[in-house]
């Protein structure tokens, strides 16, 4: 009972395709983990594994320290949001919800909790066959939390969601991971991720690409800088330099990169220099990730092809363009 | 329209999670699952109008039949048997509660409700045996009430036209009469095993009528040496072997209990392997 999900050395061929290729990382509890690939990558492919849909061919998927499909109490430890479409056109909301509670030994109760809080009270007696892809997620959403759980793996969450219905979503997430629960969520578009994960884990073809925190890939992306503004800006750039920071001479502002802000300040403070602006620019995570998947490839251990790290940063990052 | 403006107008998430169920999991167990695909089944339009046309169609065929044999016919040949006659309108329950039997399963694959299914219940065994239970006892009390229903609307109006007619409590008809009732789930079941390996309610239906009406349509054309060693070993002769073969005779007839182990092999490898695929297959 650890509430995390765990791959160690995962591979799912079908036939002679290979989707999954030795694919091992862990999935943490308390923040939300984007997972990132694009389409093709074997994102889907990995979240059936974890819920025991599909078998992998090789490797274990621990899901809260066992098999998924060993699980006493499946809905209460996980709920997933597969295919948000899964659902018997027939069936109203609060049916759909009945019999998946029923299955789970879940409380009646809770089909009204949950309606509730994904905003599809109003819309409880109507079948689900009437329904746009916006309210299928939410119904999708409802379903996965009906057991209280605390893993919840989403594939995909925001695909037919209006700009509001992802603001909704977004801050949703973020307060079930500040509740401790272990979040998971797929897309195939980084900009996606930027204000909703503490942390991404990037597949390309099967493979793993990066396994990061974004605070930390922001941090060590060349393109986050400091600004300087100082009247004794010349000083203060040969004071820098002689500390070890690279300093480009802008019109106005110094831009500093290899020193924090906050020691900028404090040497420029034991030497009297006048400030009047230091602010740190931290690089987009597309820039950030672009930037790791060009330079050094020995980020991550096991580093698959660079043809293959290439085309999947430019995926993520390219057009914007969702399919 | 309507249901789409209303769910804009309830975009905001309400505060927390509560009432939340605690810290401890109650495990879910066959019971739930059982439950969970009643709930399924009893909620759906659609099953209501498969059994409930099963059941009113075999009666009015029974009704209809009788009453044309009864206003029509002058003279009654010796081996008319008022029994068999009643159960005529017995083929739509078997097409429809086959058609139903089909659909519990092959519905789950036609929009991937199937993946809803397993991740609520992972133990597969559970959903395939909660299926299997549910079609098993639906079908046995909706065809024992149709099987009695034909009989006593079928005998009322032979006798209405003064024709020969039997009673529940001949022996004859009472094994009969409740005799196609209780073997009732047999195809329902074969189309429910079909439905899983086909994956498609149009394939599964096919394949169960065909199973059902193949053998009846070409089976008198055979030989008699193919209807004595051939024909007796289907399962639809083995069920009739139990059923009709003490008042209607025929060479590719067994006595009762032969049929009844021919029709049950029969059942198990259909159903076995259908049981087989459904916990290994990546759903």
């Amino acid at each position: 009972m650890n509430d995390t999900i765990e791959l160690h050395d995962v591979t799912k061929r079908y036939g002679d395709t290979l989707a999954v290729d030795h694919l091992s990382f862990t999935v943490r509890p308390g923040i939300v983990t984007g997972f990132l690939g694009p389409n093709g990558a074997g994102k889907t492919t990995t979240m059936r594994m974890m819920l025991g849909l599909d078998a992998p061919s090789d490797g274990a998927v621990m899901v809260n320290g066992q098999t998924y499909r060993k699980s006493p109490a499946p809905m209460q430890e996980v709920g997933a949001l597969l295919d948000a479409k899964a659902a018997h056109g027939g069936h109203t909301a609060h049916q759909h919800l009945r019999w998946l509670a029923a299955a789970g030994g879940i409380p009646q109760h809770r089909i009204a909790a949950v309606l509730d809080l994904v905003g599809l009270s109003e819309v409880a007696g109507k079948r689900v066959g009437g329904f746009s892809l916006g309210m299928y997620q939410r119904l999708g959403i409802a379903a996965a939390l009906l057991g209280d759980p605390r893993i919840l793996p989403f594939d995909e969450p925001v695909n037919g969601l209006d700009p509001e219905g992802i603001r909704w979503i977004r801050s949703l997430l973020q307060r079930l991971a500040a509740e401790g629960r272990t979040i998971f969520l797929s897309s195939h578009l980084m900009s996606e991720m930027e204000e909703t994960a503490d942390h991404i884990i990037v597949i390309g073809r099967g493979r793993l690409i990066a396994d990061a925190s974004i605070a930390e890939l922001t941090r060590r992306s060349a393109s986050s800088h400091v600004r300087v503004v100082s009247p004794q800006a010349t000083a203060l750039a040969a004071l820098l330099e002689r500390a070890g920071a690279k300093v480009t001479n802008g019109d106005s502002a110094l831009t500093i990169t290899g020193m924090e802000a906050k020691q900028i300040g404090s040497l420029a403070a034991e030497h009297r220099i006048e400030l009047q602006e230091l602010s740190t620019q931290r690089a987009s995570l597309e820039v950030a990730f672009m930037e790791l998947t060009k330079g050094s490839l020995d980020y991550q251990a096991g580093v698959p092809n660079s043809g293959t790290i290439r085309e999947t940063a430019h995926a993520l990052v390219g057009t914007g363009n969702r399919s | 329209m309507t249901t789409e403006a209303m769910s804009l107008t309830a975009a905001t998430p309400a505060a927390g999670l509560s009432p939340s169920l605690g810290s401890v999991a109650r495990p879910a167990r066959f019971v739930n699952t059982l439950a969970a695909e009643w709930t399924k089944l009893a909620t759906l339009r659609a099953t209501y109008l498969t059994l409930g046309l099963g059941v009113v169609l075999s009666i009015a065929t029974t009704a209809l039949v009788c009453l044309a044999l009864g206003s029509t016919q002058k003279t009654w040949a010796a081996d008319f048997n008022p029994i068999t006659t009643s159960m005529v309108g017995n083929i739509w329950a078997l097409i429809l509660f086959s058609v139903f039997g089909a659909m519990v399963m092959s519905r789950e694959y036609s929009g991937g409700l199937i993946r809803l299914t397993l991740t609520a219940t992972p133990r597969r065994g559970r959903v395939f045996g909660a299926k299997l239970i549910l079609v098993t006892g639906i079908i046995l009390g909706f065809g024992l009430l149709t099987t009695v229903a034909m009989f006593l609307v079928g005998q009322a109006v032979l006798g209405a036209y003064g024709r020969p007619v039997a009673g529940l409590g001949d022996a004859n008809a009472r094994w009969m009469v409740l005799g196609l009732g209780a073997v009732m789930p047999f195809f329902p079941l074969v189309g429910l095993a079909l439905g899983g390996l086909l994956r498609s309610t149009a394939g599964a239906i096919t394949a169960v009528l065909g199973f059902l009406w193949l053998p009846v349509i070409f089976g008198a054309a055979l030989p008699l040496w193919a209807r004595q060693h051939v024909m007796n070993l289907l399962p639809g002769n083995g069920l009739d072997s139990i059923t009709i073969n003490h008042v209607e005779h025929s060479p590719s007839f067994s006595t009762p209990l032969v049929g009844a182990v021919i029709a049950g092999a029969w059942l198990a490898v259909i159903v076995g392997a259908a049981y087989l695929t459904f916990l290994r297959r990546d759903a």
